[in-house]
């Protein structure tokens, strides 16, 4: 029983809001990671915050695993993740409900494939060359964000950042990808991470999971220890921090609390405090990218929910379709009301199976009725829930009767700016009201005001 | 694949839930009264029950009415109205004509609720409202309709509240009331027990934290609002001259764990809870010192009900961030 304040345990933390679902992770957690290949694949050309790539391929050319098939300047290139004939580059379903050009590839694999060895040389290669790679290589925040990498590691010259932060937290319920790929690709992970601190010029490197993943934690240490990262050149002190279990743990801002205690300021990113932050996959990618010339093609997610017949941790093709990893997992079990490309706590529900996985999809889930939450909502009684949950301090209810009543001009107060729509607040929420979506609202809104004002 | 594509939701984030409901809230309320009422119903007879649902079927039957007349889908079964109906039952004295109190739980229904647009949009606590109106209405009987508390005994004969008695005899009351009793400690065991006469729901101390301790433990109520109430009568009850059944007496405690704690009549964050709370405590030690009642706790509940719009207003949450550093 918590009365006052008094914490549930000593392991470090967030220190306001945040809440505790249902984990769900029991259902993936012990599956290895699985490979799958399609017979085809569709790429949606936007994968990432920013521009949206052009394809600089037509119809019935013939690509090899690997090659650029669509890329923008100043953002992030597409390649080919299987080698095949282009079949079509038109339009097509994207996971954020809107159309986007989709390139589909049938896949035909080659004699010689390529293989991505490892290029001599790669630790010392210098820092502008190392960025050059990850960007090249496609390489976006594969934690869910989708934002360019190259981009996140290019530090502004003032910035003086002292600590380098990879995220293992994996605090969305159901997901265990970032889990297996700590017990699996522990030494890539550390090797990835070792260069991402070397990009940003950094010696000391804190890697958080929750105390829901033990197991990874143990193994990621071993790792660390074994591969003698304070040898190495330059030399780097890498820890493992285990966290509580706490949504949204795994939230930039939540996490460099936790670990470091410091705050991000308002409006500010994490480098305001001398932290990066990366996800655990996207060190992963990095390396590949830097050590093995090797771009992002495929990338691994968790199918998940009791909707689908056999669950798994997959790596998959970008590009794979929603139905054909639905297909490969056995189909549907039970009646199936939301599918969602990502967590059930920020995810997107998808119309169409066609939707494709893309970099940012950390999971493929089919919830049936019992385990999501599909009902009418009602007035606000003023409980505070949606409060008390908030991990920023925002005050969603008022934001939610204030956009009610026709008034989301008025809703700064309130904090909707600082809101990243983590969800505690509706999760919380006795009477179901859709306050995530109430925020959207209102913050379109000041999108659409402040355009007009220009 | 041979099944067909369902039909499938769209919709923003989160698609989970913590599964708590408000009428699920409601109810357990509901539940958590439970123990004050049997209490009454052992003191005070069978009259506590007919009265009390005397009261929730006003309430009921005019939450129906408002819901037909406003073509809203009916919200009886939310629990709101059973409680408020219970909680304005809990503020009668046992052995008011039976009448009465459905007229007073109807009532305020109709204008605490119904007409400022349901649950979740009144100002007043509903059940407060009935009582102020009952006493307007009805002030004889809302003052004069006491039982002695008579545990086992068939017959409970008429009595009058200690805060009643303070307020007219002051020091000469309190020494006959402890006069009747062979030792004054024995006085204190019998407040806090319920052996007193007083309100149906709210004689009997023990039985109220019973209640409350649920609602603590579900998480449904938090301390701030109670104690600082608590607090807040203390520091006036050196006026009386009785402090300690000052304390144990009247509608203080099924008033700082029961009605002023009502969502939505009370401020959110607990900064703007423990002003709210003192305030109460300080009005209603105000109004039972020197006002024209004996007992203030409804008063002070509604007077600030007022301000908790205000109290939202002046006492923000605390934001993770603000201008880099935590405020």
């Amino acid at each position: 029983m918590n009365l006052f304040f008094w914490r549930d345990s000593a392991l470090p933390t967030f220190s306001r809001g945040g809440i505790h679902p249902d984990e769900h992770k029991e259902l993936t957690e012990n599956l290895p990671i699985e490979d799958f290949i399609p017979a085809s694949v569709s790429l949606p050309v936007s994968q990432s915050l920013g521009p949206s790539a052009e394809p600089v391929v037509a119809n019935a050319a013939k690509v090899k695993r690997g090659d650029v098939i669509a890329t923008v300047p100043g953002g992030v290139s597409l390649h080919a993740p299987v080698s095949g004939i282009v079949k079509s580059v038109q339009s097509g379903p994207h996971a954020s409900l809107v159309y986007d050009t989709v390139i589909t590839i049938q896949a035909k694999p080659e004699e010689d494939e390529p293989q991505f060895p490892e290029q001599p040389g790669w630790q010392a290669l210098p820092v502008a060359q190392m960025l050059e790679r990850i960007r090249d290589a496609g390489v976006v925040g594969l934690g869910g964000a989708a934002f360019p990498t190259y981009r996140k590691l290019t530090l502004p010259k003032d910035a003086k950042v002292d600590t380098l932060v990879i995220n293992g937290s994996e605090c969305e319920p159901y997901l265990t990808c970032d889990y297996r790929l700590m017990l699996e690709e522990s030494e890539k992970v550390v090797l990835g991470s070792w260069l991402i601190a070397r990009i940003i010029g950094v010696r000391s490197c804190v890697i958080g999971v929750e105390d829901n993943k033990l197991p990874a934690a143990e193994k990621m240490r071993e790792t660390i220890n074994r591969l003698g990262l304070e040898t190495m050149d330059p030399p780097v002190k890498m820890v493992v921090a285990v966290t509580q279990t706490r949504y949204p743990q795994g939230s930039e801002k939540q996490l460099v609390q936790s670990l470091t205690g410091r705050l991000v300021p308002k409006g500010g990113l994490p480098i305001a405090v001398g932290v990066v932050v990366q996800n655990v996959a996207t060190a992963i990618a990095c390396l590949d990218a830097i050590r093995n010339n090797k771009p992002v093609m495929d990338r691994v997610l968790t199918v998940s929910g009791h909707g689908v017949k056999t669950p798994k941790n997959l790596r998959v093709p970008i590009g794979t379709s929603a139905k054909d990893i639905l297909e490969h997992c056995g189909g549907y079990e039970g009646e199936v009301v939301k599918i969602l490309l990502g967590g059930p706590m920020m995810g997107r529900t998808i119309a169409d199976l066609a939707v494709a996985v893309t970099k940012g999809a950390s999971g493929l889930l089919f919830l049936t009725a019992a385990e999501t939450s599909i009902t009418h909502y009602q007035a606000c009684i003023s409980c505070g829930e949606c409060i008390d949950a908030c991990p920023m301090g925002l005050e969603p209810n008022r934001v939610s009767q204030y956009v009610e009543v026709g008034r989301p001009l008025e809703t700064e107060q309130f904090g909707i700016k600082e809101c990243f729509e983590c969800g505690c607040c509706s999760y919380s929420c006795p009477s179901h009201r859709p306050l995530v979506q109430f925020m959207q609202v209102a913050k379109a809104a000041y999108r659409r005001h402040e355009r007009k004002a220009k | 694949m041979s099944e067909a594509t369902p039909t499938l939701h769209l919709s923003s984030g989160p698609h989970i839930a913590s599964g708590r409901t408000t009428a699920q809230i409601m109810w357990m309320v509901n539940l958590s009264l439970l123990p004050a009422l049997l209490w009454a119903w052992a003191v005070f007879g069978w009259a506590v029950l007919a009265v009390t649902a005397s009261s929730i079927l006003g309430c009921i039957a005019a939450e129906y009415v408002v819901c037909r007349i406003a073509k809203t889908a009916s919200t009886v079964s939310d629990g709101s109205a059973f409680c408020s109906g219970l909680l304005l039952a809990y503020t009668l004295p046992p052995a008011i004509p039976l009448w009465m109190p459905f007229i007073g739980g109807a009532l305020a229904m109709v204008f605490a609720k119904g007409l400022f647009g349901g649950l979740g949009y009144n100002i007043f606590n509903v059940a407060l409202v009935g009582r102020a109106i009952m006493m307007a209405t009805f002030p004889v009987e809302m003052t004069t309709r006491w039982l002695a508390p008579a545990l086992g005994k068939a017959d409970a004969v008429s009595a009058a509240t200690a805060l009643a008695q303070l307020k007219l005899g002051g020091q000469a009351a309190l020494a006959k009331m402890l006069a009747a009793v062979p030792d004054g400690a024995q006085i204190w065991f019998d407040f806090f027990l319920g052996m007193r006469a007083g309100s149906i729901g709210e004689v009997s101390v023990l039985m109220i934290l019973l209640g409350a301790a649920f609602l603590l433990r579900k998480g449904i109520i938090k301390l701030y609002i109670p104690l600082s109430i608590l607090v807040g009568v203390a520091l006036m009850a050196p006026f009386s001259p009785a402090p300690v059944l000052y304390m144990l007496s009247g509608g203080l405690w099924l008033g700082a764990f029961f009605m002023a704690t009502d969502y939505v009549t009370s401020p959110v964050t607990p900064k703007g809870q423990i002003v709210f709370g003192i305030g109460i405590g300080l009005l209603t030690g105000i109004i039972r010192n020197w006002g024209g009642y004996p007992e203030g706790i409804c008063y002070a509940i509604m007077l600030m009900n007022i301000l908790t719009p205000a109290l939202n207003d002046w006492f923000r949450p605390k934001r993770l961030t603000a201008d880099g550093v935590p405020s």
